[in-house]
Parts: C-alpha cells; sequence; structure tokens
C-alpha cells in the first residue's frame, strides 16, 4: 500500500512539474496600454459653416494597446489606438463659437527593426475611421457640419532609450500620415436637410489621397519608468488639409500630453514584475 | 536615408500646397465688402432668376466704401447693398444690428388683424392652445378652428391627435398660417401629412454646386408622406397672407395640391430659397438664400404662392368684429 501511494506521490509530482514546465515555456503576448490626457490648441477652417479660422482650445484623451500578434515572433506587433477631443474654438472678432467634437479609432501593424542598440522603429500602416462633429449655432440651417472619414495611413515610430541617473527612460517619436481613404464632405449650397430629410447625398462621398487630403500626425513623448508603470509626458501635433466640392478644409492642432503606461497583467502584489515569458512589445 | 527623407518632407508641403485654398479677404472696410460681394456672386440662388446684374452692384456700391466710416455707416451700406436682392431671406447680422428686407409684406395689405381673431367670434379667450397651435371651435362648432403663427414652435403626432380628436365633431377645418413668418420645413412637412391621402410630391429642391451663377444640382424632389396613423380627410382651408412666409410659404405649395384643400385669402409672401449663412472677416453673418425650391409644377415660390381664393381684409368687416378672410373660408369649405 506504502508503495502504491509513493508511486502515486511520486506520479503526481512530475506531472505537476512537467506542466509547471510547459506552463514556463509557453509565450504569450502582453497587451501594453498607454492612457494620455490631452490639452490642445487647434484651430478649425471649415467653409461649410465659415469661411474664417477658428481658433480655441479643447481636452481630449488618448488610449492605445500594443501587443505582439504572436509572443514566438517579437517583429511584428499590432496596435490600436482611441482619441477624442472635446473644444471650443471662436472667430478672431469672437463673435461666434464653434463647437467641436471628435474622435478616431485607428488599428495597425508594425514591424519592429532592431538593428541599432537602444535605437528602435517601428513601421507599418494604420487604418483609422474619423468622426468630428462641429457646430456654430449662430447660423441658419447650415449650424452643423460632420467630418467622416475612413484612411489608410503610414505609419512609423521611433523608440530612442538612454540613461538619466542610472534609469533607463525612453524618447518616442511617432507619424502617422494618411495614404489613401474616402470621406464626407456636403456639397457648398446643399443643406442638411436636403443631405438627410430629403436623402440626396449625391457628392458627398470623395475618395481621398495625396492629391486632396494631406495630414499627418506626430508625437513626441518622454516615458519616465516609475515602480509598476511608465509615466508619459510629451506633446503631439496633427495638421489636416483636404478639400472637395470647391471647399478647402483645415485643422492644426498643438496638444500637451500626460499619461501613463502599464502592461495589463496581474499576477500577485503590485511590485511584482511578469514572468520572462510573458513578451511585451516595450522590450 | 537622409536624402530620401528631405524629398519626401519636400513632397509632402509641395503637395500640402497644392490643395488651393480661395483667398481670404482682409478685414478692412474694402475687404469686408469684398467678401460680401463674393459670397452673394458665388452662393445667392436668386440672381439670374431675379435678373439682377451683381457686377453693376459691385460698381455702385464699391465706391461708396470709404475707409474712414465709421461700421454703423458701414453695415448700412451693406444692409443696402443686400436690399437690392429684394429677399426676406437675406440679412446681415452684426453685433449692433440685423439688416433686412421687408418690402414683400410691408407693400402688401396686412389681411390680418390679430384683435380679431382673438375675438370672441373665433378663439376668445378660452381657446386651447398646444405647442404653437391656438385653436377652438367656431361656427357653432361645426369648424374647427386652428391658428398657427410661427413654424418654429414644434408640435407633436400627440398634440395633434388630441386636436383633431376635439374637432372630430366639426365639418372641416381652417388653418390660419397668416403672419407666420416660418421656421422649420421639416414641421411644414409633418403639418401637411395630415392632408395627403397617398404618398405626393409637392415640389422640387435645388442647391449652389459651383460658383456660377447657374450651376445648380438636379431637381430633387420633394414628397409629402402620409401619415400612417393620424389623418384629417375632410374639407381644410389653409389662410394666407404677405407675411405668410419661408417654412409657412412651403407649407402652403404642399397644401394647395393636397386633397380636400383651398388656399384662402392673399398670395403668400414666398421666401423659397432655403437660407445658409456665412462670415465676413470681420465676424458679421450674412444669411442668403443659396437652394431654390419648387412647386409641384417646378415653377419658383420666391415670389410667394397665389391662393385658390383671392380676398382681402375688409375694414368695416374688422370693425365688426367680423375676418373676411376666416368668413370665405368658411362658406367655400362648407361647400364641399
Amino acid at each position: 500500500m506504502k508503495k502504491i501511494s509513493l508511486t502515486i506521490f511520486l506520479l503526481s509530482l512530475f506531472s505537476v512539474c512537467a506542466f509547471t514546465q510547459q506552463t514556463s515555456d509557453k509565450k504569450y503576448s502582453l497587451i501594453t496600454s498607454t492612457n494620455n490626457a490631452a490639452l490642445t490648441l487647434f484651430s478649425i477652417t471649415d467653409p461649410y459653416l465659415s469661411p474664417i479660422s477658428y481658433s480655441g482650445i479643447g481636452v481630449g484623451i488618448e488610449h492605445a494597446e500594443r501587443k505582439y500578434f504572436n509572443p514566438e515572433n517579437t517583429d511584428f506587433s499590432m496596435q490600436h489606438k482611441l482619441n477624442s477631443l472635446v473644444g471650443i474654438a471662436l472667430n478672431p472678432s469672437f463673435s461666434a463659437s464653434t463647437t467641436y467634437l471628435g474622435g478616431a479609432f485607428s488599428w495597425g501593424a508594425f514591424y519592429h527593426y532592431r538593428k541599432f542598440s537602444d535605437v528602435q522603429i517601428l513601421a507599418g500602416a494604420t487604418t483609422d475611421g474619423q468622426f468630428g462633429f462641429k457646430s456654430n449655432m449662430r447660423n441658419v440651417n447650415n449650424p452643423i457640419n460632420v467630418d467622416m472619414a475612413v484612411n489608410l495611413n503610414l505609419a512609423a515610430s521611433l523608440r530612442y532609450d538612454f540613461l538619466i541617473k542610472n534609469k533607463k527612460v525612453r524618447l518616442i517619436y511617432d507619424f502617422e500620415t494618411p495614404l489613401m481613404g474616402c470621406m464626407f464632405v456636403p456639397m457648398v449650397g446643399a443643406s442638411y436637410y436636403e443631405m438627410f430629410d430629403l436623402w440626396n447625398l449625391r457628392n458627398t462621398i470623395h475618395f481621398s489621397s495625396l492629391h486632396n487630403k494631406l495630414a499627418y500626425k506626430s508625437a513626441l513623448v518622454l516615458e519616465i519608468p516609475m515602480r509598476t508603470s511608465v509615466f508619459t509626458v510629451g506633446f503631439s501635433s496633427h495638421s489636416l488639409k483636404y478639400g472637395a466640392n470647391d471647399l478647402v478644409f483645415k485643422q492644426n492642432s498643438f496638444s500637451l500630453l500626460l499619461g501613463y503606461k502599464i502592461n495589463l497583467y496581474k499576477f500577485k502584489g503590485n511590485d511584482n514584475t511578469a514572468p520572462s515569458n510573458f513578451i511585451s512589445t516595450e522590450k | 536615408m537622409k536624402k530620401y527623407s528631405f524629398i519626401l518632407i519636400l513632397l509632402f508641403f509641395s503637395l500640402y500646397s497644392c490643395i488651393d485654398e480661395p483667398k481670404l479677404e482682409e478685414n478692412n472696410h474694402s475687404g469686408n465688402f469684398e467678401s460680401l460681394w463674393k459670397i452673394i456672386d458665388t452662393r445667392y440662388c436668386y440672381l439670374d432668376y431675379k435678373a439682377i446684374n451683381w457686377d453693376s452692384i459691385h460698381t455702385v456700391y464699391k465706391t461708396r466704401v470709404d475707409s474712414n466710416m465709421t461700421d454703423f455707416q458701414l453695415f448700412e451700406l451693406f444692409g443696402n447693398m443686400l436690399g437690392e436682392l429684394k429677399d426676406g431671406h437675406v440679412n446681415l447680422y452684426s453685433e449692433f444690428n440685423t439688416s433686412r428686407y421687408w418690402k414683400w409684406f410691408t407693400d402688401y395689405p396686412s389681411n390680418f388683424n390679430s384683435s380679431v381673431v382673438y375675438g370672441n367670434r373665433y378663439l376668445g379667450t378660452n381657446y386651447m392652445f398646444v405647442g404653437g397651435l391656438r385653436y377652438a371651435k367656431i361656427h357653432n362648432g361645426e369648424i374647427g378652428y386652428i391658428y398657427y403663427g410661427d413654424f418654429s414652435d414644434r408640435f407633436s403626432d400627440v398634440n395633434i391627435t388630441n386636436i383633431f380628436t376635439y374637432f372630430k365633431n366639426c365639418k372641416s377645418l381652417i388653418i390660419d398660417v397668416r403672419n407666420n413668418g416660418g421656421g422649420y420645413l421639416d414641421l411644414s412637412e409633418q403639418f401637411a401629412s395630415y392632408f395627403f391621402t397617398q404618398k405626393t410630391v409637392t415640389g422640387y429642391m435645388q442647391h449652389k454646386t459651383g460658383n456660377g451663377h447657374t450651376q445648380f444640382s438636379k431637381a430633387e424632389a420633394i414628397t409629402t408622406s402620409v401619415h400612417e396613423t393620424i389623418q384629417w380627410q375632410l374639407p381644410v382651408a389653409v389662410l394666407s397672407n404677405r407675411m405668410s412666409y419661408s417654412a409657412t410659404n412651403a407649407f402652403i405649395s404642399k397644401m394647395k395640391i393636397a386633397p380636400n384643400a383651398v388656399i384662402v385669402g392673399d398670395k403668400s409672401g414666398g421666401g423659397g430659397g432655403l437660407p445658409l449663412s456665412s462670415e465676413l472677416p470681420n465676424g458679421w453673418m450674412v444669411r442668403f438664400s443659396s437652394s431654390p425650391m419648387f412647386d409641384a409644377t417646378m415653377q419658383h415660390t420666391e415670389w410667394g404662392i397665389d391662393p385658390d381664393v383671392k380676398v382681402d381684409m375688409n375694414a368695416s368687416d374688422s370693425a365688426n368684429g367680423y375676418d373676411t378672410i376666416i368668413e370665405t373660408a368658411i362658406t367655400q369649405i362648407l361647400k364641399y
């Protein structure tokens, strides 16, 4: 009986060890989440509402998550981003205002170049859907205009690691520019009554590419590691210009960013780092 | 690598400047004048229809712009220039004044006396009032009378259901939209839908597609649907006068072809161009007719809709508490 019990115990121990070994060998992709709050200075030119440029201030949030497609292959990662901005802008004579509410969701894939020590280049493509709601309530029958666009973008990110007082910090420069897509642009003389009550949407959806839409988004962010997360501070700028139906729209913004970055995992205790088989795109 | 980056950056900025932006005028008297003139020249929809020589207007008014003018004087000059369009939908708005053209009704008989309408013979003092609709039974309870003075006052289907229920024993209905200067087009659509028995094309609409005076989109049909649950299929008279304008004009245009409906009173005021807004460099806002609307026979409605029964108010009737237009409407609808 004792022999049987010992055999069972040894077999159990062996199987547990084997399972543990299997678990620790398997690699998992960690999701790295970045959250930033943004204070934004922006200007809008929307000739459907007014030919005059309006300037103002707004606040926004940005959320991004990145992970490897396959933890066994650390060359390719994917990222999705969600950002929003709400703000108010005034005309130069301060006699009218435009309220802006906008956001975008993007998804992209990146290749990680690691040819240089301390420098990593991520290059890839993203696709996004953008929505913006602009309201100039002083107007009659054209108090609102809506931005809607879907874009295929070229995107790149440069990461540079360096030491400050023996602390490894990271400087990141992100750049993104649309290559093609489609966008909603109303006809200059068409009211929303005609478009959305009579459903006359002719000439409102346009193919966009470099001939009629140029934009870039760039951000320079410093990442300072803290105990269990990373503190992020930086700024971003966004410039957009597009034209259709004899209308040229412009939007420029400059944002101060403040936020944090964490790996989305929980093992035990707040101070515990992830085991080595949990692969983060931050490495 | 550096070379390619430089070329890419150069390409980006050259393409950026390729999207041609319209030239904006300076914020001075002359720049604001040019800006206003150009907005009307490129976006106002009735220049050719009204045979207005806008180039000559430029010549005449440009010489009157003086850099020493006060803002008040400049505003008056701009207002006078816009007055040449003879359009109640054209206004200039500043922080101190609103320019307007009112001759579309001031040059005509008023054909409305509110003290008569609110007198005991019609609404009286105990009339019902909901969603901007004032209503009462008149003519010994035979006729339901609704006065609707503003198409900006929203009403709901529930409001209309209750009003029609209140009028269920009436033989006919009068809808008085005299002195109704307009409001929401969708409300005029909704109001008309209670009186149609089948989906009907009641008008057309176009919009400017370019800067040329004749550049318009293909006419889009405006269809009035039959309301699914609320129907008034007894005779109805719509009362109009010159102050029945804009969305009210659109309502009258639809009701003109509604079954069992008759338009009584004076020609409506017009305002067939859906107005949009734009802005001058100094922040003044200009409103102008942008999208011409037509009746079911593709005729412009800018100058108003002729009534089926033309009648003016009679001063002696008014003095005796009678509204000639309402009385004529009663006679007409009781004939049905």
